[in-house]
């Protein structure tokens, strides 16, 4: 019926009996069909979120719907919800259709082995894993046997699947491989996940939509692209983005934005793109590396220190104010280390960030 | 390489001396031992006599038998008390360290010492157990002094000792097992049974054999608890004599040095044995 909000959180708070406050007043919905990322540093709490909506963890406050019907007093079992760990948790003394067809074979859904063997094939066929019926998950490689974990968390027909950090024990290769496979499967069963991840690269990749989190808070809910093109505040900028974003300290006077050695006019800056009136003091100017450019006369001159190699593009590093900055460049760029650069600042890709992380450009 | 040989060989022998000395050239002893006869300080070669005797004396055969019977009932029943009390105090109880020292605590008190204690414990007229038997108008038969019981006896005697190692290292092999296989079964809605038997069971397997091994070769090898339990005797009439008493009882208090080898090696053969048999089952099991 409503789906829209499928998976609804409302107002979510979890405190652990030691008194740490994990997730501070978390709200967001998600979309039926959607596969979500819930994207954040190690310790942001997104593991506990996912670990409230299977019902692993009870919240201290707020409330989790599922199709409209909160499910917070909802037991585990009885949530309609396949998991996937970050270790798949496969059983080693079975084998892979045996694994399979564990949720089929205990509790109230347990049905005849048979018909419970049907629907396990039917599933591993999908997952392309009927090749090793036979085998024990410690004898197949990692991506076969996170597959494994996934046709055993989709064999009940879940309504949401949830995934802790499905592909952190593969190697980088696999990594791309899987999480393509992961999204193409997902949407060919229709079914809602929720997809926690510390990888950026892999959100922007696999999620219809990401939700950043932060110190249990969301720093942005929206679609991929925009937390890089237009992040909600500094802690987004800086954590979207290889290479990092560049950030100068700056210090607004006289309409002018004064960094150590450089000034830009306020009049320069796009000025639709403005959220309030600025006041005089302290901001921070960021800027993506792909939007310095190096040019005849620019707003700063820097000495390069290093060049590296990324494929079709080059890194220049560069020191300002002590801190390690990046501009990104063609491969053609003649530009060497210990050349001296004018860089010029594309201001209107340029956001400026207030001491305590607010966005107001 | 062959450097490294050399240098492996030498780390290598002060093991292989201790092992020769204390191992190996005891058994060739033993099974040299066996094949002669007279005291200790005039042995003469006799061939396979001490083992035509031991094969004719029916007190061998009673001790033979007493070993078997008493490995064969109290390791299955040890091991089964000691699977359900270690996943008892795993799955139930708060305060697991303190139970665990408790359980422990028989492993390191000398068996002598619990065989006196047990001695109370079992006499017939004034011990705990019967006090306890009679409460409930059960038969409180006289544990140590009637030689029908004197087996029985042993064997309550045997799988009380033999829990607290067993716990302590089920404990162990409990807490290894990923507790994410439970949560998983938890969430298919898995109840205790299935989740005993469809995973805590099989993880169980190779702790579950190692024990078995050791308990077997245990329990084939008792004497302690006999000596303990009957005031150095076998049991009245020699009723619970073992194949180690009966090896002891040839040795020393006969002086038969060539009879008790003759048994002793045959105490090898039943061990290696068993635990070749034993071993065969448990790759069956696991290989499943």
């Amino acid at each position: 019926m409503s789906n829209e909000k499928f998976v609804e959180v409302k107002n979510l708070r979890k405190v652990y009996d030691n008194g740490y406050e994990a997730i501070k007043d978390v709200s967001f919905s998600v979309k039926k069909g959607d596969l979500v990322c819930l994207l954040g540093p190690s310790g942001c709490g997104k593991t506990t979120i996912l670990n409230m909506l299977a019902g692993l963890l009870f919240p201290t406050s707020g409330d989790i719907l599922f199709d409209g019907k909160s499910v917070v007093k909802t037991e585990p079992k009885d949530r309609q919800i396949g998991y996937v760990f970050q270790n798949y948790a496969l059983y080693p003394h079975m084998t892979v259709l045996q694994n399979v067809m564990f949720p089929l074979t205990v509790g109230k859904n347990k049905i005849a082995k048979d018909e419970a063997e049907k629907i396990a094939r039917k599933y591993m066929e999908l997952t392309q894993i009927t090749d090793f019926a036979n085998q024990r998950p410690g004898s197949l490689s990692g991506g076969q046997q996170q597959r494994v974990a996934i046709t055993r968390a989709l064999v009940q027909e879940p309504k949401i699947l949830l995934m802790d950090e499905p592909l952190s024990n593969l190697d980088a290769r696999l990594r791309l491989k899987i999480r393509e496979e992961i999204r193409a499967l997902v949407k060919k069963v229709g079914i809602t996940t929720l997809f926690v991840t510390h990888d950026q690269e892999e959100a922007l990749s696999i999620g219809d939509k990401i939700i950043l989190f932060n110190d249990g808070v969301i720093q942005q809910d929206d679609m991929g692209q925009n937390f890089y093109l237009e992040p909600n505040n500094y802690f987004v900028a800086n954590f979207v983005g290889n290479p990092v974003i560049d950030n100068f300290e700056v210090e607004l006077k006289d309409g002018k934005l004064v960094g150590s050695d450089f000034a830009i006019d306020l009049a320069d800056f796009d000025q639709d793109r403005f959220k309030k009136n600025l006041d005089e003091g302290k901001y921070t100017l960021s800027i993506r590396p792909e939007n310095l450019k190096p040019v005849e006369h620019g707003h700063l001159s820097v000495k390069i220190e290093d060049v590296e190699l990324i494929g079709r593009e080059r890194i220049l590093k560069f020191e300002h104010d002590n801190m390690q900055h990046r501009c990104l460049v063609d491969l053609e760029q003649p530009i060497k280390a210990e050349d001296q650069v004018e860089l010029q600042l594309r201001l209107d890709r340029a956001f400026i960030f207030t001491p305590e992380g607010e966005r107001v450009y | 390489m062959k450097q490294n040989q050399t240098k492996a060989w030498l780390f290598l022998l002060p093991t292989l001396i201790l092992v020769t000395l204390f191992s190996i050239y005891p058994i060739l002893r033993a099974f040299l031992m066996s094949l002669q006869s007279g005291s200790l300080i005039s042995l003469q070669w006799t061939g396979f006599s001490n083992y035509q005797y031991i094969f004719h004396d029916p007190e061998f055969w009673l001790s033979i038998k007493n070993t078997i019977l008493y490995a064969l009932i109290s390791v299955p029943i040890a091991l089964a008390i000691s699977i359900m009390l270690a996943w008892l105090i795993f799955s139930k109880v708060k305060h697991q360290s303190f139970f665990e020292t408790t359980f422990f605590m028989p492993y390191v008190t000398s068996t002598i010492a619990i065989g006196i204690v047990f001695r109370y414990i079992f006499n017939g007229d004034y011990g705990m157990l019967n006090f306890i038997l009679r409460i409930f108008h059960l038969p409180a038969p006289n544990w140590i002094d009637d030689p029908s019981m004197s087996l029985a006896t042993i064997i309550i005697f045997g799988i009380w000792t033999s829990l607290a190692f067993n716990i302590v290292i089920l404990m162990g092999a409990l807490r290894n097992i990923d507790p994410n296989y439970y949560t998983i079964a938890d969430m298919y809605g898995a109840s205790g049974t299935q989740k005993f038997w469809r995973i805590t069971m099989p993880q169980l397997v190779p702790t579950l054999a190692f024990l078995l091994t050791m308990n077997i070769i245990a329990a084939f090898k008792i004497y302690t608890s006999v000596y303990a339990l009957f005031n150095g005797q076998a049991g009245v009439g020699n009723s619970a004599s073992t194949a180690v008493f009966y090896i002891y009882n040839k040795f020393q208090i006969v002086g038969t040095p060539g009879v008790a080898m003759a048994a002793t090696v045959v105490l090898f053969l039943i061990i290696l044995f068993v635990t070749f048999l034993q071993r065969k089952m448990m790759k069956k099991i696991g290989g499943q």
